[in-house]
């Protein structure tokens, strides 16, 4: 029961939980759209507070052991959102078409918008890694069979990862609050959108997109557990024979275009040495 | 991991979602409780699927597949289990969720620092990047399909 005897992790997780459902959601007017502060927030900020190292309060073993229970706690909202769209899989089916091709968003969308800005920030071939991708454990282990993890195209993809690790969630719950308050989008295909094949990264957002949108709940929390799904079961044999080539490829195509310090680009990298 | 060890640190994660769930989201406790034992069997049973099956898919694929039948409308249980998981909020399962990736937020910390500010535009960029395609993408198709 290795786990379970890192007990001061539990109790804190515990009170953070109280504390956090006790605050509530709190909503904050930016421009026309809406900040969304959900309790979920609050436990991330909390817990990386109480995780400082600086104010030792737990340790490294302890972080490990939360790191560990993360993983495992995925798989119950994995059931959860099955158990939601079992009653409605006739309606997810008719959708099939939607669903499918919007999967497409998910896997290029990152090359799309991410290579072009981090070979124009200067990155080296730690752009591939870093975009082709949104760089969970799945697609660290493709980059390593075929890189090496200390390569290059290995340390984009780390890099990425912890970032996604640190701020992904929040990044993508204050995201997708601010899109949905906007009004642009239908909720059903944010709630596709939010499908990122990241558990902790969908629940934020999809929690935010109910918030804005709370008579939705039920369709929303089933296009995005669909959504999610379809991602996460796709997404390995996707990035590996059709994502990662076609990073490559747009890598040797726009790095003499909007590249800079092309001679020194393996010092350019993400993570200094 | 084993499963007894499994099954405890879901039970301890239970005692978090049912206690959340009830100051958070006001559900009757003894309804969430029986919800939560069942999404929590539901996950049990995906997992030990997944190591049984002589076909290798990911342990998330059979979670989703039991969790599927088990309240769609063939299931003819689907009723009764729809109406005690209902009890036990999405969001409920988060706070807890996102806790422990609070906590475990100090070992990354170390090599956080040694990365520069441009590897973090790239990464928000590529989450943002997924996010926003796709949904617009599903936004064409639901408006094509004339689903919205």
């Amino acid at each position: 029961m290795s786990i379970l005897k890192d007990w001061k992790i539990h109790i804190a997780a515990f009170i953070i939980v109280v504390i956090c459902e006790l605050i509530g959601a709190r909503k904050v007017q930016v421009g026309s759209g809406v900040l969304l502060f959900l309790p979920m927030l609050y436990a991330m900020v909390l817990g990386g507070i109480v995780s400082w190292p600086r104010l030792k309060l737990i340790n490294v073993q302890q972080m490990n052991a939360a790191s560990t229970i993360l993983s495992l706690t995925t798989f119950i909202l994995v059931a959860k959102l099955g158990l939601i769209i079992g009653p409605s899989l006739v309606k997810v089916v008719q959708s099939g078409l939607a669903l499918s091709v919007q999967e497409l968003g998910h896997f290029l969308g990152t090359v799309i918008l991410g290579l072009p800005l981090a070979i124009f920030l200067g990155l080296g071939r730690e752009a591939i890694g870093a975009t082709f991708s949104i760089d969970r454990e799945p697609n660290i282990a493709i980059i390593a069979e075929k890189y090496g993890i200390d390569s290059s195209e290995g340390r984009g993809v780390m890099s990425v990862y912890i970032c996604g690790t640190l701020f992904g969630a929040v990044w993508l719950g204050l995201l997708a609050g601010y899109l949905s308050a906007l009004n642009i989008f239908h909720p059903y295909a944010l709630a596709m959108g939010a499908g990122v094949g990241s558990g902790s990264m969908m629940a934020a957002a999809s929690g935010a997109i109910i918030a804005v949108f709370p008579e939705q709940k039920n369709e929303i929390l089933m296009y995005a557990g669909a959504s999610n799904l379809l991602t996460t079961i796709i997404g390995i044999y996707f990035c590996l024979f059709v994502s990662l080539p076609i990073t490559e490829y747009l890598y040797k195509i726009l790095t003499p275009i909007i590249g800079k310090n092309k001679a020194n680009e393996q010092a350019n990298g993400g993570v200094t040495k | 991991m084993r499963m007894g060890e499994t099954a405890l640190v879901l039970l301890l994660m239970g005692v978090m979602i049912v206690v959340g769930n009830t100051i958070g989201y006001h559900y009757p406790i003894t309804d969430a409780i029986i919800g939560y034992l069942i999404i929590m069997a539901v996950t049990l049973l995906g997992m030990g699927l997944a190591k049984i099956m002589p076909i290798k898919l990911p342990m998330v694929f059979w979670i989703s597949l039991i969790a599927l039948l088990a309240t769609s409308p063939i299931s003819p249980y689907s009723g009764v289990i729809t109406a005690y998981t209902s009890k036990v909020d999405f969001l409920a399962l988060i706070t807890p969720i996102l806790a422990y990736a609070g906590l475990s937020v100090g070992k990354d910390l170390a090599m956080f620092k040694k990365m520069s500010w441009r590897i973090v535009v790239v990464a928000l960029t590529v989450y943002t990047g997924t996010f926003i395609c796709a949904t617009a993408i599903a936004q064409i198709m639901l408006r094509l399909e004339g689903i919205i």
